[in-house]
């Protein structure tokens, strides 16, 4: 399966903050911080409004708006869009960790299953692939991670960490270069590496304006700079929360046609 | 008088009454320039379509969906199905037979859509004209009784359908659909009942229906004879992943009366490369089809136009290759193979993003096979420039 899913949707929607007395513990490893930073960035629900915003390379600019659910620790995600009216009422379903993604079109009220490779295509052009929207452990089952230190990073002391990809992984990343807010565990940069060679730098996601939602840091804004294509995708949280209980029910295709 | 009417309901749904705040009124506007080159002519045909769509969730488990379309024509607006026959099928024929298979393209208003659907704690309920999608196949669809597709463009939305449907979510992601499609009596309404369910990562169902067919006899000496049959069929579509690939299939089998029993069978894949290339391909086999391009008569031909039989040609092959050249033009197109005769059909296509809200859309159409074949050269060719604006 391509899961080199980063998380991202579940990054924006959620970042469950757990308590941070275990970075204070004086002896953490790589691999406990990315069990952290897995676990902060799963939360067990939410429900959110979420506004994307694509620069293109002619410097046009192209935005959607749409309401993102997730549950299980973000084994669940729902997607609706809700504008521009040319996508509006679409809805894109990801079960399994995203190993399972369907696709509702509501003019003609058709249901498409996508296989895992259709992760790889941009989402309605931006520079988030599928794969990149889906959730899952991704950090951990695909890469070894290695501590490289401490930097200070958008303002904030990081713990910087490298994640190479595993011998198996199908993983469209080589390497990925990891700035982790020692406070809140949030990974606040994120540099991909590309697929043949982890020497170029493909895309680099910043984490920005963090508020505490319902007791958790959220990133209200989050870029992805395509290095290579010169564009980039901004997404905004115009609304969340996480004391929600959702139905089963809405993760399934009924769910989606609602 | 109905142009009034069309303006009064028109100016009503473009009105924001008080009463109608929970209505949303969405849509498009596309119009479309086609050109068709022919028998050492070209031809043009433009066409508009305004579609107001009406959506309103009474509450949050009743939703009332609807769409009016108005759809006017200009340029060559006659056509007649005899002259895209082979000429070795119509010259058997008296010449003035062509008389009776011309068409036009009329001015049409329409109500497409209107439905009301009701969600039950354990059902959903919808009734009214509403779209019916079956099947998991892209360009054909053997298990749809209901639609035919475009094979120059399969996603374009399909007709309504009356019909009333309950979809019945049953546990493990399995789920029951039934549904009655009425005409003039029992027996000729249309029935459905599809099971659906998964398996690990595959989507799968099993479905019967029961329709009435019309088949048409065109080489009947003094009208065209319509008759109708009974129509049951048996059949099951799935959909997964295998070694990394798409993979999905669909298949049918027709039992008619007083008619040949005939199949239907489709096997697709597809698969999206690093480079961001997305290639699928679909292998169609349809029994009634001939396998040899020289038993193509007129009842073939017609009702391959009339859309009375999905297929002219008995297997098939489609190919879609789509590239995103940049962030907002996408460039591709798809080939049609008759595997039967070994005629193809290139449609090249070109998708362009100029705002959020308009996308503008070139389809061509080139067959390259010899004389008499499905996708003969002599049928011409065509260009289709459509823009369409959502609002």
């Amino acid at each position: 399966m391509y899961t080199r899913g980063y998380l991202i949707l579940a990054l924006l929607i959620a970042c469950l903050c757990a308590p941070s007395t275990f970075a204070q513990t004086g002896t953490i490893t790589a691999d406990s911080i990315i069990h952290k930073v897995t676990q902060t960035m799963n939360p067990a629900q939410s429900e959110g409004k979420m506004k994307m915003t694509i620069q293109t390379t002619s410097r046009k600019t192209r935005t959607f708006l749409y309401l993102a659910y997730a549950k299980n620790y973000g084994e669940k995600t729902l997607m609706k869009y809700l504008e521009p009216s040319r996508v509006k009422g679409q809805a894109i379903l990801m079960l399994n960790n995203a190993d399972d993604i369907w696709v509702y079109f509501p003019r003609t009220r058709r249901v498409r299953k996508l296989a895992t490779h259709a992760k790889k295509q941009k989402m309605e052009g931006s520079d988030f692939s599928y794969e990149d929207m889906g959730a899952g452990n991704a950090f951990i089952d695909e890469f070894d991670s290695q501590l490289l230190g401490e930097e200070k990073k958008e303002g904030e002391l990081c713990y910087q960490l490298q994640l190479t990809r595993k011998p198996k992984s199908t993983s469209g990343y080589s390497k990925l270069i990891m700035w982790v807010d020692k406070e809140d565990f949030v990974p606040l940069v994120i540099d991909y590496y590309h697929d043949d060679d982890p020497t170029l730098l493909e895309k680099e996601l910043v984490c920005g304006e963090i508020k505490i939602i319902d007791d958790i840091p959220t990133p209200m804004q989050v870029v992805m700079h395509n290095k290579l294509d010169r564009t980039q995708t901004g997404m905004e949280m115009v609304e969340v929360t996480y004391k929600v209980d959702l139905d089963d029910d809405l993760f399934t295709e009924r769910g989606m046609k609602k | 008088m109905r142009r009034l009417l069309n303006v009064i309901v028109l100016s009503f749904l473009l009105l924001p009454p008080a009463s109608a705040q929970d209505l949303d009124i969405f849509g498009y506007f596309e119009p479309q320039f086609n050109l068709v080159s022919w028998d050492d002519d070209s031809y043009q045909l433009q066409s508009n379509k305004l579609r107001v769509d009406l959506r309103s969730h009474l509450d949050e488990d009743i939703e009332f969906g609807a769409n009016f379309d108005w759809i006017v024509y200009h340029g060559k607006r006659e056509w007649n199905y005899w002259d895209f026959i082979p000429q070795r099928v119509t010259s058997r024929y008296h010449p003035l037979r062509r008389e009776r298979y011309g068409f036009r393209f009329d001015d049409r208003n329409f109500l497409d859509n209107a439905y009301l659907r009701l969600c039950f704690p354990s059902f959903d309920l919808m009734a009214g004209k509403q779209q019916i999608s079956l099947g998991t196949g892209y360009a054909w669809n053997p298990t749809d009784v209901f639609n035919v597709k475009d094979l120059t463009d399969p996603t374009y939305e399909q007709p309504g359908h009356n019909a009333i449907r309950i979809d019945w979510p049953l546990e493990g992601g399995f789920g029951l659909l039934a549904l009655y499609s009425p005409e003039a009596d029992w027996e000729t309404s249309g029935k459905l009942l599809r099971l659906k369910g998964r398996w690990q990562h595959f989507d799968f169902s099993v479905i019967g229906t029961e329709t009435e067919w019309g088949v048409t006899d065109y080489e009947y000496a003094f009208f065209n004879l319509l008759t109708l049959h009974r129509r049951r069929l048996l059949g099951g579509d799935f959909a997964g992943e295998l070694l990394g690939l798409g993979v999905w299939g669909e298949g049918a089998y027709d039992f008619v009366e007083d008619f040949e029993d005939f199949w239907e069978l489709l096997i697709g894949g597809d698969y999206t490369f690093d480079s961001e290339v997305y290639i699928l391909l679909e292998f169609y086999h349809h029994s009634l089809g001939k396998s040899d391009y020289r038993d193509y008569d007129l009842n073939d031909w017609l009702r391959f136009f009339y859309q009375e039989q999905k297929s002219l040609t008995r297997d098939q092959a489609y190919c879609l290759i789509q590239y995103p050249l940049t962030d907002l033009l996408k460039i591709g197109g798809s080939t049609l193979i008759s595997l039967s005769d070994g005629s193809i059909a290139l449609v090249p296509t070109l998708l362009y993003s100029f705002h959020e809200n308009i996308e503008f859309t070139l389809i061509g159409n080139v067959n390259f096979g010899e004389e008499g074949k499905a996708y003969g050269s002599s049928q011409g060719y065509s260009l289709l420039l459509r823009s369409r604006v959502y609002f």
